[in-house]
């Protein structure tokens, strides 16, 4: 691997001191599982590496006043044991459950699966359905961009440089929401999604669904909220034939990509298939299943 | 970058034994393990994460040695395979297991294979095969068709084995 | 789990053989001890580094190696153009270093050796090679039409000039005998043999100019060979060669051959001086390493009425690539089951292997019997309902026969068709499930292969050395390769059981060219076939020599002794009796006296294949049967593995716990081989070169192959067994292709049978319908 030197600040002020003093020519390094295979692909070629792991905090998780805080160095291990998180957010654990391997569960993280922003992260959806806020300092201090302004493109966020993402808040979701998340791949383990769908419902007394969100991996240079088929779900029954045309009006939001992997053709049948199977599978989570007819 | 040497001085707890050494920052777990320790258990089979032939644990956690700055385990507790048999030579429980029941074949992923199982096992004591299938995904084997590693795993489980083949 | 049959012969009493007896090499295995080629380590060894070409068909106009040889820590730099000429395959047309011109994207350019692999890494680097691109061909089909560009200017053509043809019977009268006729063509991918150790070599010359080569061969005396030949182009063709085996890291026909960066790493040694190490990363190991041949087959096949086969008729275009390898060779392995795969009187095959700028490919487990069983196989069900036959059973009316000689002259002697024909039909509860069209299905699919060797080569013998020193032990210096199958301790098995010793007494080495005899190889699941029975003859002399002595010194005639539990035994006098180490040491220290040191050379009775690619080239041929129950997720087109079973008549199981591990492991690389694996290549450049995106299957996508012994106790096996090392990858595709048609009605004519194809398929048969 080619050479640089490594830093372990011991506080996020001297980490961002760091990215500021070396510019382009440093890389933050959380888990470093996607981060050291570009390295050694030199696909990405940094001087130096700043290391988050000593910078207190940054693991930390709780849930308090109704909203799920979680540091960008939690990793994907942290969630997927977390019971709290399952009840609550269990379009989360799903995410995670199936993410690489227990190897890479234990080092990878939250905040680095974000901001790598590969259009495969499979956090990226839950997040966006959740609506998730992110705290990022940097030299000019703290901000909060919203996830639906996160992602500007494949490798690219909304973090200036020598930002750091710091936290990520989740508000809880509505009392009896349900949530799944889907990941559809070739392999059961130790793969990348060709098509990622989150969704999250808020049925109203099993009739009618009060809110929904739709969010899609894959489908799209960037993770994206299908929010013309969130507003066609909403306000109508909560019925499989309704949810089949919320799947067809998602693949016209949608602009797949054709690749070795897969095609787009493939990628936009899954999208109609997947977004009722999602939300069957969530409503079953809370006991319920489609409305008849 | 220039060639000069950036090496840090690291100390952490390998196979039970406080050890100090300096390190290139460059330089991975795996190769810090294999060339600066002897240590060749530890495989590298892919080098990026995705076959798990280079297990190691970290503070108790399976991880890929590949992708882990050797610099990065100052101060924390390394296991690899050599660690786990005793001083002469009396396998592990899980190693014998794999011996027994013929979850070895080339060999290459085993020591990976292993670890990954000392840490599922140490998670869990007895877990059920959807458990083990998924806990041990990152671990890639060419020879076997994965069963008899199942079996193993299972027979070195708190719960034994319910296989009854004999030796 | 196993069940085994009760065998037609019924067997004496064993103490070693049939018994689930662990790998010998497994304690070290599991304690990470074992030496692969990664983990060797010489004095001042420097390390190896390969430049790629970086088009797949382009003039090297220049190559500048001067920055990279003032690279301090640099000690040799080698091209085509400072170096002799060395040319590797069977027809040698690939030159290690490339001269003039480049055929694909891997091929070797320039090479380096450095005191560290960073310092060789960094000065591939900084050699410029200048390239003027050539019009390149990709598709097999193109590469024939008049006009493509010519791979190699010298042959004249793309089309290798390889005899390809059989004919059996009149196919044409075959075509007229058939009421019914199936016509469909059929495509197999390029994938590859993902052994978890990477390829790589050390080479060292000692003082004199003898040249050891440290290697994860399968093949450690045709190497030896091949080395030799090479040996004379560096001017130094009285040297010796010596081949030491490392531990090999999983072989599956990847190390059949020799490659040219085996001869590289030879050449920077010579150059430099010193031990030079060349290993592959993964992504050298995808993208250099050649792999299985695409192949597309056009078949078709008749029967009667009565639903007897008539006749068979296939033509294939095999994409070769850039160089000849043994790929070029699968053909010769493609006639067995396109001629004796059921009874079929009149075959037609013609196969041609094109040259294209793809990367090339070689052996890989199986030796081109999956392509053609798949078409076979897959064909036999649409052929099977248009008669109006049930699957099974029309496989059962032209199933294969015990003593029968087939249209390609092979003697079967042992044949468990049948047997397993019939355990996978109660396995599968086939009555049952079968028709139901409800999502899931069932599908089966048989198999032969050679299990009793393969006279590819002239000689298609192994040796053995067997030295019992005085404690009764045994040194059995086998020349068979394991590559972790476990022939190191089947081996062993069968000296004990012989020998009346333990297992443990046995040491088996299989490691130097120096020390063994001549051994074609591991390949054509002869091992243990072939290099049993060599240990097994060895053990023999043995025996007779120390049953001679333990007759003077028991007063008993020869005839009355047996050796068992370490001792000889009289059957008639129990008193006389003596421990074996007690009796061979008092052979040894005697006037005259001696050591017991035996050698054998089993050559099996075999023929090679004449010039109508015909004779009984295998001693004993393995039948098989593989059944698959899967669900297919109709809106995904996923397909869910419920039950897979593989029935394999094995002659005897030597080692039943061995055996599974071929079935289980077979099994796994074939549903590999049927839903994930293809190597994907565009304009000849290989994309999916890592394990994320080349997919094996993980431990959830591996369901539990059922696995059933079948014992038909061949007549020419060692204790009656055969080989079984690749045909249980062979079945996979067409049973699960099968399945997925009774599943839902949609055949898959092309691997792998991916949801998209199902989904593809599903909405051309409604579009159909409608």
């Amino acid at each position: 691997m080619r050479r640089f030197t490594y830093h372990e600040p011991d506080s996020l002020t001297g980490a961002i001191a760091l990215l500021e003093e070396n510019g382009a020519k440093a890389k933050l390094l959380a888990g470093g599982t996607d981060l050291i295979i570009e390295i050694k692909q030199e696909a990405k070629t940094p001087d130096h590496l700043v290391s988050l792991r000593s910078v207190p905090g940054l693991q930390d998780m709780e849930y308090s006043n109704r909203e799920l805080s979680f540091g960008a160095m939690v990793t994907h291990r942290m969630i997927e044991k977390s019971e709290l998180i399952r009840e609550k957010f269990s379009l989360l654990s799903d995410a995670v459950d199936n993410l690489g391997s227990v190897q890479v569960r234990n080092v990878a993280t939250i905040g680095g699966n974000l901001c790598s922003a590969a259009p495969s992260a499979d956090t990226a959806a839950p997040v966006m359905a959740l609506q998730a806020t992110l705290v990022v300092k940097g030299p000019a201090g703290e901000r909060r961009i919203p996830i639906e302004d996160f992602f500007k493109g494949p490798g690219k966020t909304a973090l200036e440089p020598a930002e750091i993402l710091c936290c990520i808040s989740i508000p809880a979701l509505p009392e009896g929401a349900a949530s799944c998340y889907i990941k559809h791949a070739r392999r059961k383990a130790m793969d990348l999604p060709l098509l990622g769908i989150a969704v999250i419902i808020v049925p109203d007394d099993n009739i009618v669904c009060r809110e929904a969100r739709i969010a899609l991996t894959l489908a799209g240079p960037i993770p994206f909220r299908a929010t013309k088929a969130e507003a066609f779900v909403t306000g109508k029954p909560l019925s499989r034939q309704i949810w089949e045309q919320a799947g067809e009006i998602a693949v016209s939001e949608s602009n797949p990509r054709t690749s070795f992997r897969t095609t787009a053709e493939y990628r936009k049948k899954m999208i109609c298939a997947l977004i009722p199977r999602a939300a069957e599978v969530a409503l079953q989570r809370i006991n319920r299943a489609w409305m008849k007819g | 970058m220039d060639e000069r040497v950036m090496a840090m001085k690291i100390s952490f707890n390998l196979n039970g034994e406080d050890v100090s050494i300096n390190i290139d920052d460059h330089i991975t777990l795996l190769e810090m393990l294999r060339d600066s320790f002897e240590l060749y258990g530890a495989k590298e089979g892919c080098g990026y994460g995705e076959c798990g032939s280079c297990t190691v644990i970290v503070d108790d956690m399976a991880i890929n040695s590949c992708l882990m700055l050797a610099v990065s385990v100052n101060g924390r507790t390394v296991v690899t395979v050599e660690g786990l048999a005793g001083p002469r030579g009396e396998l592990d429980p899980l190693q014998q297991a794999f011996v027994d029941r013929g979850a070895v074949q080339c060999g290459f992923c085993t020591p990976g294979m292993i670890m990954s199982a000392k840490a599922l096992l140490k998670e869990k004591s007895n877990p059920g095969e959807e458990e083990i299938r998924k806990g041990m995904a990152g671990n890639l084997c060419r020879c076997t068709g994965y069963s008899k590693i199942v079996e193993a795993i299972k027979c070195a489980s708190e719960g034994g084995c319910s296989c009854g083949k004999g030796f | 789990m196993a069940k085994v049959f009760e065998p037609t012969i019924k067997a004496m009493e064993f103490i070693n053989i049939g018994k689930r007896v662990p790998k010998l090499d497994a304690w070290d295995k599991v304690q990470g001890k074992t030496m692969y080629i990664h983990d060797v380590k010489l004095p001042r060894m420097l390390h190896g580094k390969i430049l790629w070409s970086k088009y797949p068909h382009a003039r090297i106009v220049s190559i500048d190696t001067s920055k990279a040889e003032q690279l301090p820590g640099v000690r040799a730099v080698i091209t085509g153009y400072n170096t002799p000429e060395i040319r590797c395959g069977f027809i040698k047309d690939n030159p290690v270093l490339k001269k003039d011109k480049v055929r694909q994207y891997r091929d070797e350019v320039a090479a380096v050796a450095a005191d560290t692999l960073e310092i060789a890494e960094k000065a591939v680097k900084l050699i410029d090679v200048a390239y003027e691109e050539l019009p390149a061909v990709f598709d097999p089909e193109e590469a024939m039409q008049e006009g493509a560009p010519l791979i190699h200017e010298d042959k004249g053509s793309n089309v290798l000039k390889l005899p390809w043809k059989m004919i059996c019977g009149d196919v044409e009268e075959g075509r007229k005998q058939a009421d019914y006729i199936v016509e469909e063509t059929f495509r197999l991918p390029f994938v590859t043999h993902c052994c978890l150790g990477t390829s790589g070599c050390v080479a060292q010359f000692d003082a004199k100019g003898n040249l050891t080569v440290y290697s994860p061969t399968q093949i450690r005396f045709l190497a030896h060979k091949d080395f030799q030949e090479a040996m004379k182009a560096l001017g130094l063709k009285d040297k010796t060669v010596k081949v030491i085996q490392t531990a090999i890291g999983g072989g599956f026909g990847s190390k059949l051959d020799t490659y040219p960066f085996e001869f590289i790493t030879i050449m920077l040694a010579y150059y430099s001086g010193r031990a030079v190490k060349l290993v592959y990363t993964r992504e050298e190991e995808f993208f250099a390493s050649p792999g299985r041949q695409p192949v597309r087959a056009k078949i078709s096949q008749g029967c009667t009425r009565e639903g007897k086969l008539t006749f068979r008729d296939i033509e294939m275009i095999l994409d070769n690539g850039a160089y000849t390898s043994w790929g070029a060779t699968t053909p010769s392995v493609m006639m067995m089951p396109i001629s004796s795969l059921y009874q079929v009187p009149n075959i037609r095959y013609v196969a041609k292997c094109v040259h294209t700028n793809n990367i090339y490919s070689t052996a890989m487990r199986g030796y081109g019997n999956p392509q053609a069983t798949f078409a076979i196989e897959s064909q036999i069900d649409t052929l099977a309902e248009k008669a109006g036959f049930d699957p099974w059973q029309f496989r059962m009316i032209n199933r294969n026969r015990p003593g029968e000689v087939t249209p390609q002259k092979f003697e079967i002697t042992s044949c468990g068709m049948k047997e397993c024909l019939e355990a996978v039909k109660e396995k599968l509860q086939w009555d049952e499930k079968r028709g139901k069209s409800n999502g899931r299905g069932v599908g089966i699919a048989s198999l032969i292969h050679v299990g009793g060797g393969a006279r590819i080569y002239k000689s298609d013998g192994c040796g053995t050395i067997l030295k019992l020193d005085d404690f009764g032990k045994a040194s059995l210096l086998s020349s068979a390769s394991d590559m972790g199958q476990g022939s190191d301790t089947i081996l062993a098995m069968i000296v004990a059981e012989e020998l009346g010793l333990n297992v443990e007494d046995v040491t088996v080495i299989m490691k130097d060219t120096d020390l063994e005899i001549w051994d074609a190889g591991a390949h054509a699941s002869r091992s243990t076939f072939v290099a049993g029975n060599s240990a097994l003859y060895a053990a023999r002399k043995a025996k007779e020599e120390i049953l001679e002595f333990a007759a003077t010194m028991l007063k008993e005639p020869k005839e009355n002794l047996y050796l068992r539990d370490r001792k000889v035994f009289s059957c008639n006098n129990p008193e006389a009796t003596m421990d074996i180490d007690k009796l061979l040491r008092a052979a040894h220290f005697r006037t005259n006296g001696r050591q017991i040191v035996v050698s054998e050379f089993y050559d099996p009775p075999t023929v090679m294949l004449d010039r109508e690619m015909k004779g009984n080239f295998s001693a004993a041929y393995t039948y098989g049967v593989h059944g698959v129950e899967v669900e297919v997720d109709q809106e995904t087109g996923q397909i869910k593995i419920l039950k897979y079973i593989i029935a394999m008549d094995v002659g005897r199981a030597l080692n039943p716990m061995a055996v599974e591990g071929q079935l289980e492991g077979g099994g796994a690389m074939g549903l590999g081989y049927s839903l994930m694996e293809e190597l994907h290549l565009e304009k000849g450049k290989l994309l999916n070169g890592n394990f994320l995106d080349y997919k094996i299957l993980t431990f959830p996508d591996m369901p539990n192959i059922d696995s059933v012994i079948v014992e038909t106790i061949d007549e020419k096996g060692p204790f009656g067994a055969k080989g079984i090392g690749e045909p249980p990858l062979v079945g996979s595709a067409p049973a699960i292709a099968n399945a997925v048609w009774d599943a839902v009605g949609v055949r898959i004519r092309s691997l792998p049978i991916t949801p998209e194809k199902i989904v593809a398929a599903l909405e051309e048969k409604q579009r159909s319908n409608s």
